[in-house]
């Protein structure tokens, strides 16, 4: 018996849906392509650096992990890798990147969209089955794309209107992304070669507006390419600049709370721009009032504990921590919300301190804060970490005591460690 | 083969990749609706942000620009001094409103008080900045309109001389 071939019914040719809706001169496979070209560097780097920064926070450690648990399992963690310490401003590159990249996008991919808008009301809604699975993979693609930047751009506001906690959402949300991406690149590559063959890669930017014509679509294949174009106002040329000037500018006005000094002042409308000139005026994301520790807690009354295991060896007050051996190093606070800041900080050697704890060579270390609630009120370290000459509990910054809100009586300062992992208000640390 | 291509209407490596695709979407959305605690919450704002740029954003902007055209460039009178003098309304008008969606969290002062106890600022500085920046870019796009008027009234005149326009030449 001979299958039966599906069929697909056509929609009448209503608003979108008739072919002569879509009348802009512009749209068509070459613009989609050119688009694409730039889109698909700046996902890929956003996307593989947002990994990364999943890897850095090393779930497989203590309760590092933010959803999922230690085990394996946990996305796709490479268990057993070690976030390195070198070099030290590796996190707030690969974190920058990250933000920069995917802010960069959006004026990209929103120009993408629009390119490709008619398909969207394509007649008849499907050919095939295959065509019609296409379209779901489509839907996965925009819903999950969408999806990961507005959380994240959201998220790095410190606006939180989801009602479900941002950090799997945004990982989960990206893999779902990659995976239809994945799809859908390998699907359109030839797509795009045969556009880039038949108009030329650069030739359309050449056109003056006398010169701008329809797109003629490419045979054989349902394109975004007008059935009857309007005249021009703008060429290709005006079109791909100006999309490439908002997200140059866009990256840049980000890039100005990663790179700091007098770049900030280009950061006028990222969240994390501004600054005094105290020495404790850089940025912190959660202020001493917000944590809820009580004052007295923080004052001569404190002592750090050093433990090994969960023997508690010595205790120590800042005093004490002052008068012992001081390390000084520049690092930078970068945090995962993509700014960064690079001070000079004083303290002491978590590697001495293990000693007083009567550990040597420590395996690992968890920092345990002051701040009683809050998943990263308690951080565990690697071990080359613990042991690296610029790791300390830094007292000092700049020259001065910390601040409450940058974590006095001490912090953690580690070079390359995602800033969130730098804990502040340290009330013990536990060697093991 | 054919019968596969006549069911399908695609090769089986074409069913193959779309499985596998689709099952890195299957497996990535049955995490994230088993880690939450509102599993609606997450579907609503992934269709949520589909239909919220496919029929409202996109339609928004398209017909903003389509009722400028009509006003400024209609294809009954279009010179090039009326087409420079729509785009250079479209420039500013799309930087602005791009400025806006990013970061309409703090211009919007969506959460101020959270904002102040994570970073110790406030967001008032933001909603200035926003208005200050799109102040300049339709000031600096005017600025350059007015100082490219002049040459394209001249070549208006002279593309409306019969004999004289691109197309003869």
């Amino acid at each position: 018996m001979l299958p039966v071939v599906p069929r697909f019914p056509r929609l009448p040719p209503v608003g979108p849906f008739a072919e002569g809706f879509w009348r802009s001169p512009l749209r068509g496979p070459w613009l989609a392509s050119i688009l694409s070209s730039a889109l698909l560097p700046l996902l890929a780097v956003s996307a593989i650096t947002g990994f990364i920064s999943h890897l850095a926070y090393q779930p497989h450690l203590g309760a590092n992990a933010i959803f999922n648990g230690p085990g394996p399992g946990n996305g796709f963690d490479l268990f057993g890798l070690h976030w390195p310490t070198n070099p030290a401003w590796l996190y707030a590159a690969t974190q920058g990147l990250h933000v920069v990249c995917g802010v960069a996008a959006i004026p990209v991919l929103l120009v993408k969209l629009w390119t490709v808008i008619p398909k969207l009301f394509e007649n008849p809604p499907a050919r095939s089955v295959a065509h019609a699975l296409e379209r779901l993979s489509l839907a996965l693609l925009v819903g999950g794309g969408l999806f990961t930047i507005a959380t994240g751009v959201i998220n790095m506001q410190l606006w939180y209107p989801f009602g479900f906690p941002f950090v799997p959402a945004h990982y989960y949300g990206a893999v779902l992304f990659v995976g239809a991406l994945a799809f859908h690149v390998a699907l359109k590559l030839p797509v795009m070669r045969r556009a880039f063959r038949s108009q030329g890669v650069v030739r359309p930017l050449r056109e003056d507006l006398a010169h701008t014509l329809p797109e003629p679509g490419l045979p054989g294949e349902v394109t975004s390419a007008p059935h009857a174009a309007r005249a021009p106002t703008l060429t290709r040329r005006a079109l791909v600049g100006g999309v490439g000037a908002a997200s140059v500018g866009l990256g840049v006005m980000t890039a100005g709370q990663v790179v700091g000094g007098p770049f900030n002042d280009l950061a006028l409308l990222a969240p994390r721009g501004r600054r005094g000139s105290g020495p404790n005026d850089f940025p912190v994301n959660k202020t001493f009032s917000a944590v809820g520790i009580p004052r007295e807690r923080t004052g001569p009354a404190w002592r750090l504990g050093l433990l090994s295991g969960e023997e508690r060896r010595a205790e120590m007050s800042r005093h004490e921590l002052l008068v012992l051996p001081q390390v000084e190093a520049t690092l930078p606070v970068a945090c995962v919300e993509g700014w960064s800041s690079t001070q000079h900080w004083s303290g002491v050697r978590l590697r001495d301190l293990a000693r007083m704890a009567g550990v040597d060579d420590p395996d690992s270390l968890e920092v345990r804060s002051l701040q009683e609630h809050g998943r990263l009120s308690k951080v565990t370290l690697n071990r080359g970490q613990a042991n690296h000459d610029q790791a300390m509990l830094a007292l000092r910054v700049n020259g001065v005591d910390l601040s409450l809100d940058h974590g006095f009586p001490a912090r953690i300062m580690v070079p390359a460690l995602p800033g969130v992992h730098c804990t502040k208000w340290v009330a013990e640390l536990s060697f093991s | 083969m054919t019968w596969f291509r006549r069911l399908y209407g695609a090769s089986p490596a074409h069913l193959l990749a779309l499985v596998a695709s689709l099952a890195v979407g299957a497996y990535a959305l049955t995490q994230v609706l088993g880690l939450v605690s509102d599993p609606r919450r997450v579907l609503i704002w992934l269709a949520g942000a589909i239909l919220l740029h496919d029929l409202i954003l996109l339609p928004a902007y398209a017909l903003a620009g389509r009722a400028a055209e009509t006003l400024l460039a209609p294809e009954s009178r279009r010179s090039r001094l009326r087409i420079a003098a729509l785009n250079h309304l479209r420039v500013p008008f799309l930087l602005s409103g791009l400025l806006l969606l990013v970061w309409w969290p703090v211009i919007g002062r969506k959460a101020p008080r959270t904002y102040l106890h994570a970073s110790g600022l406030t967001v008032d500085p933001y909603l200035g900045r926003w208005l200050a920046a799109t102040a300049i870019l339709f000031a600096l796009s005017a600025l350059i309109f007015a100082l490219r008027a002049r040459a394209l009234g001249r070549s208006d005149d002279e593309t409306i001389t019969p004999g004289a326009g691109r197309a003869h030449q």
